[in-house]
C-alpha cells in the first residue's frame, strides 16, 4: 500500500496554469475517468506511454515538462 | 466513486448476503435434523438466492447508474483494465486453489450433493476475492 512511484509530475500545477482546469474536463480530454487522473496526478498511478502523451499535448508540453523521473 | 468501484461494492455486499442466506440455511438445516439436506430443499433455496441476487444486482447497478456522474460512467480507462485484469487474475488463482481442494472431501464420503456445494462455495469466494481486490485497488489509486 502507498508505493511512491520512481516518477513525480506537475499536472495540478499545469492544470492551474490552464485556466484551473478541473481534472474531469482534463479526464474528458484524455479519454479516462477523473478518478483515474485524480491517480495519476496523486502519483500512484503511471500512465501508459500514450496516456503520458495524450496530457502533455492537453497543455501544450513535453513529456518532460509533465513527468519526471526522480528514481 | 466510479461506477466501476460502486460495481465492485454491489458485487461483494449481493453475493455475500445472497449465499450467505444460503449456506446459513443450509448449515442450520444440518444441524437441526442432524441430515443432509434433500436435494430439493437445496435447489429451493438454490433458486431463491440466485433470484434475489439478480433481483438485487441489477436494482443497485441501476441506482449506481443513476446517481453517478457522467465522467464516472465512461467507458473503462487503462488503470480500471488493469484492475480489472489483476482482480480476475487473483480470483482465478483462489478458484484453481479451492477447486483442488474439492478432492479433500471426497475422502469424508461426502454426497454429490454436498460436493456441487462446495464447489458453489469455491465459485463464491472467488468472484467475492476479485470484488474485494478491486476495491482495495480502486480506493489506493492502483
Amino acid at each position: 500500500m502507498g508505493r511512491a512511484l520512481p516518477i513525480a509530475n506537475q499536472i495540478r500545477r499545469l492544470r492551474f496554469e490552464h485556466g484551473e482546469m478541473t481534472q474531469s474536463e482534463l479526464a474528458e480530454k484524455i479519454g479516462m475517468t477523473r478518478q483515474t487522473v485524480a491517480a495519476i496526478e496523486a502519483g500512484k498511478y503511471s500512465p501508459s506511454l500514450e496516456a503520458a502523451f495524450r496530457i502533455a499535448h492537453v497543455f501544450g508540453a513535453s513529456l518532460d515538462d509533465v513527468f519526471q523521473w526522480v528514481g | 466513486m466510479s461506477f466501476r468501484e460502486k460495481s465492485a461494492w454491489i458485487t461483494l455486499v449481493t453475493v455475500l448476503v445472497c449465499f450467505g442466506v444460503y449456506f446459513s440455511v443450509l448449515v442450520m438445516h444440518i444441524h437441526a435434523r442432524r441430515a443432509p439436506a434433500s436435494p430439493l430443499f437445496t435447489l429451493h433455496w438454490l433458486l431463491l438466492s440466485v433470484a434475489a441476487l439478480a433481483v438485487l444486482q441489477l436494482g443497485a447497478m441501476f441506482v449506481a447508474a443513476r446517481t453517478t456522474p457522467k465522467d464516472g460512467r465512461a467507458a473503462a480507462d487503462e488503470r480500471e483494465r488493469l484492475i480489472q485484469l489483476r482482480s480476475q487474475s487473483l480470483g482465478y488463482h483462489v478458484l484453481t486453489v479451492l477447486a483442488l481442494l474439492l478432492f479433500v472431501p471426497i475422502h469424508f464420503r461426502h454426497s454429490a450433493l454436498d460436493m456441487a456445494n462446495f464447489a458453489l462455495l469455491a465459485v463464491v469466494v472467488s468472484v467475492m476475492t476479485v470484488a474485494v481486490a478491486q476495491i482495495v485497488m480502486f480506493r489506493r489509486g492502483y
